[in-house]
């Protein structure tokens, strides 16, 4: 039975990991301020020093709000005249690769692939690291974008044991369920491209679209901080420091490297460039959804997704309906919350809607894939939900009757 | 009492039946129209229009609820345009074998029995008949003059029934339409009454002639009558 | 005989949206501009399908059937979120002919014996949307595609009819958004199974995949939305993008995009080409067409 690193003093705290102790709404969205902006994986502590959440200013309307309404204002032609010249100076014409897309075959990387390839005659290459359990449409829908959009692969599956073993344990330590896949997937990009000699990489949206800080959306880069190391010192991967991952679990420096980033001073020297597509072009995830069908024969899921209304985001890996599971635990916002504002803020839903669907759908117990999910990792349900009890903030969390429910929501 | 200038038409509601869309369609065509269920105001009304969906028993016993058996019957005599539609019609029969023998309002000799099914143009026939079917004209004079003047022959009409009705006296019969084995009568004339099997306010621009005939009939604009 | 064509028209709020997989609200115009210009067109009936009725816990067509009900006099059904014999009650004075019911219905059967006890059988529709499984079943979803039963569609359609439907709408979610043709098998069990009209609704993507459902699905009556409406945005691009109210997503309608898997056509043309199969529709006012 492995160790559960849970310190003592977090129990004390008001509350936990450096959140906001007094929990606000956004006017406009569903989100709240215990929403935690993204930080580079592999620094993630237990205690998530050094931390963002999401600002919501004096007039009650957060960061992303404040940039959907900046998107209104920006003129799209000089935008996309701009990818036509990054891209104009990458285009090969020797039968080589000029870029690469991450993904799994999701709308996302399902509408970017496409675009880049059939629209602006680049030539990609996709990269995907594998879902912890594949879903039976992700996997369809990842097949279909290779075979139906048409697209040369290269899917990195790291070590099976390694990976169910920094997955419990970062479910352990940071009831994060979802760390090693984004580990990897956010890794996996630039290390490819060094390989390969291709530097161009695309994602799709920034996440600041989503409530990253607001002046990481000036640029179309990512910034370089998120995917590069200068040190093995600072790392943490699955809450622990290398060292403590090396001796206390036997891992070995090998066994990590698919997880850790590139080196900060080898890839600098590379001229590797991180782009953001929804820089260039104005992205509504809905329209990539209906593009990912008409284009790379993607299908929507035939029933909702545990804890949200949507049939057809983030649906590849099993894992998924327990990291929104646990947002909801730690953070008070489940997968509804977040959907539901990225909609509102696509003015594709009301306000009105937002609330209702998320007082509805936010927490739904995932009970559709935990069982499989813990079994292939080697635990219990019961565990999972045990850690969930401990992870609850008391100044987000109150215990009535035997059951929990959330001193907040959103209204 | 103060007159409208536009023809006001009285709508039997006795709880059964699609008086809202018959509404409308008379308001389109230019005619007032209000449901209502009492005999005053259907005897003050310059036409009347019995609608109806739902079984033949429940709806006599319905009108025998509200005391307008008889007052149906005086409107007949009365000479007022009288607009049967669907189970409407069928209500003005002498008896009809729906779910058991029922007394009709007796307005027209003959009675209503149940559609057959069968096959249809290769096709299974279902009952109820749910859609548009033709109705042909008996005669080339048979719609002139009536409320059916100025449909095109042969027109399509929308059914929703699974009963229609035998006239004793065929001389009645305006209209008649073709489903499964069966020929029968989608449209009779007696006088001020006139009937229909099918829905002309759902059957698109042709039924709506229908109502616009029904309003050509009625009084036009009366002067305003003041009291003091 | 005729075979019915009917155009079904999605609807959140004040939009006429249009998914995939009953999946996706994408804008692509106003009800009524949509609904004016297919009884134009010669549609034999509509069908107006409150999409978020479920997910909300409401209903909010009233206002636009009411509207409908007073300009265009062919028959219109209306679904989504009716729960209770009120709902119904009220759909119906608002000006609806039919209603259609699918997650209460299921949830509770006995509210179809009732509905049409109180309004009659060729009142009440009931509506089956329905997946194939990997092992040939096809299993009922609610919930607008969102929510699984347990219930074998066939199994709900036989029982539904015995129960006092007047008719059923039958719907492949596999199939509808996607232009690529009617579930064949669906339509064509269920209407070989039950001695009530069959409407069949999902897929249709070009005029022969109508005939075929007609022919091969033995479909009483045909249901379409995509085939329709992409074309219809294609003649009046401008006019369908005025009067768009703020909300939903508008992003297609102002990208002026096609939808390559949907080659689309109207009412007339499909009708004409009908014809030439040897199959019965109602022609237009004023033409007399015999087969």
């Amino acid at each position: 039975m492995p160790e559960i690193a849970i310190k003592a003093t977090d129990a004390q705290l008001d509350a936990k990991y450096g959140l906001p102790k007094e929990v606000r709404f956004c006017t406009r969205c569903v989100m709240s301020n215990q929403r935690p902006a993204s930080m580079p994986e592999f620094r993630h502590r237990p205690d998530r020093r050094g931390a963002k959440y999401l600002h919501i200013d004096a007039q009650g309307v957060c960061d992303a709000c404040r940039y959907a309404d900046k998107k209104e204002q920006i003129d799209w032609k000089i935008r996309e005249s701009e990818l036509l010249r990054l891209l104009d100076t990458h285009r090969c014409a020797d039968g080589g690769y000029d870029c690469i897309v991450p993904g799994s075959g999701g709308k996302d990387s399902a509408y970017a692939a496409h675009l880049l390839k059939y629209k602006y005659g680049m030539h990609p290459l996709t990269v995907t690291w594998t879902p912890t359990l594949y879903t039976d449409y992700g996997w369809r829908n990842f097949r279909n974008w290779i075979e139906v959009g048409g697209f040369d692969n290269v899917t990195f599956k790291p070590n099976g044991r390694v990976h169910r073993l920094l997955t419990r344990l970062a479910i352990e330590h940071l009831l994060h369920p979802f760390q090693t896949f984004i580990l990897g997937q956010k890794n996996l990009a630039p290390k490819m491209a060094a390989r390969f000699g291709v530097p161009l990489i695309f994602y799709g949206e920034s996440e600041a679209e989503y409530g990253n800080p607001i002046a990481e959306t000036a640029t179309s880069l990512r910034d370089a901080s998120y995917y590069t190391m200068r040190n093995l010192e600072d790392v943490y991967l699955a809450g622990l420091p290398i060292p403590a991952l090396m001796e206390r679990h036997g891992l070995s420096l090998n066994d990590l490297s698919a997880y850790l980033p590139a080196d900060g001073e080898a890839l600098a020297s590379s001229k590797i460039e991180v782009h953001y597509l929804g820089y260039y072009l104005k992205w509504t995830p809905q329209e990539a959804y209906y593009y990912a069908v008409e284009h790379t024969g993607f299908q929507a899921r035939p029933f909702r997704t545990e804890g949200t209304y949507s049939k057809y985001n983030s649906i590849d890996d099993k894992i998924d309906d327990l990291h929104y599971y646990t947002t909801h635990i730690k953070f008070g916002l489940g997968r509804a919350s977040y959907d539901a504002s990225q909609e509102i803020r696509n003015k594709h839903l009301t306000r009105e809607e937002g609330v209702a669907l998320v007082r509805r759908f936010d927490g739904e117990v995932p009970e559709r894939y935990v069982r499989e999910v813990m079994g292939e990792l080697g635990m219990k349900p019961e565990q999972f939900f045990e850690l969930c009890d401990r992870f609850r903030s008391p100044h987000l969390w109150k215990r009535e009757g035997g059951a929990w429910s959330l001193k907040h929501h959103v209204s | 009492m103060r007159r409208s200038s536009r023809p006001q038409v009285a709508i039997v509601d006795y709880g059964m039946g699609n008086l809202f869309s018959v509404k409308h369609a008379c308001a389109y065509a230019g005619m007032e129209a209000s449901t209502t269920s009492t005999a005053q105001e259907l005897l003050a009304a310059d036409a009347v229009i019995l609608p109806g969906v739902g079984a033949f028993g429940d709806a006599m016993a319905m009108l025998a609820r509200r005391d307008l058996v008889s007052v149906l019957r005086d409107i007949a005599a009365s000479g007022k345009p009288l607009l049967g539609i669907c189970l409407g019609l069928q209500l003005l029969m002498r008896e009809s074998s729906e779910f058991g023998r029922h007394d009709g309002l007796g307005i027209i000799d003959g009675d209503v029995v149940r559609l057959e099914g069968g096959r249809d143009h290769g096709r299974a026939a279902k009952v109820p008949q749910v859609g548009w079917n033709r109705i042909h004209r008996r005669g080339a004079q048979a719609w002139t003059g009536s409320l059916l003047d100025g449909v095109p022959e042969d027109a399509y009409m929308y059914f929703v029934h699974s009963f229609y009705v035998r006239p004793v006296d065929p001389g009645l019969v305006v209209a008649t339409t073709r489903y499964g084995p069966a020929e029968f009568c989608s449209g009779l004339r007696q006088g001020n009454v006139c009937a229909v099997q099918f829905h002309p306010e759902r059957s698109g621009p042709d039924g709506l002639t229908i109502y616009r005939n029904l309003a050509a009939r009625l009084p036009a604009s009366m002067p305003e009558v003041q009291h003091a | 005989m005729t075979i019915r064509m009917i155009a079904r028209l999605d609807i959140k709020g004040p939009n006429l949206v249009k998914g995939i997989h009953l999946e996706g609200l994408r804008v692509l115009g106003t009800p009524e501009q949509f609904a004016k210009a297919y009884y134009e067109q010669g549609a034999d009936e509509l069908l107006y399908m409150d999409v978020v009725a479920s997910l909300y816990g409401r209903n909010s067509l009233l206002d636009i059937v009411a509207r409908t009900s007073r300009e265009i006099f062919i028959p219109l059904t209306v679904g989504g979120g009716l729960r209770t014999l009120e709902d119904i009650q009220q759909a119906l004075r608002a000006g609806a002919d039919k209603v259609a019911l699918n997650t209460a219905a299921i949830r509770n059967p006995t509210l179809v014996q009732d509905a049409t006890t109180r309004f009659g059988s060729s009142t009440i529709v009931v509506s089956i949307e329905a997946i194939r499984k990997p092992d040939g079943h096809y299993e009922a979803y609610t919930d607008n595609g969102r929510e699984p039963t347990g219930v074998d569609a066939f199994a709900w359609a036989r029982q539904a009819a015995e129960l006092g439907a007047g008719e059923l709408l039958i719907t492949s979610i596999d199939r509808e958004g996607t232009g690529e043709g009617f579930d064949l098998e669906l339509t064509r069990r269920i209407a070989e199974a039950v001695p009530i009209p069959v409407i069949a609704c999902g897929g249709a993507g070009t005029a022969q995949h109508v005939a075929d459902v007609i022919v091969h699905g033995k479909a009483d009556a045909v249901c379409m939305a995509s085939l329709l409406h992409y074309h219809l945005i294609k003649q009046d691009g401008k006019k369908r993008r005025a009067g768009l109210e703020a909300e939903g997503n508008l992003e297609y309608l102002k990208s002026r995009r096609g939808f390559s898997k949907i080659q689309g056509t109207s009412f007339p043309a499909i009708k004409a080409f009908l014809g030439t199969q040897g199959m019965i529709c109602r022609q237009p006012a004023g033409e007399t067409v015999h087969a």
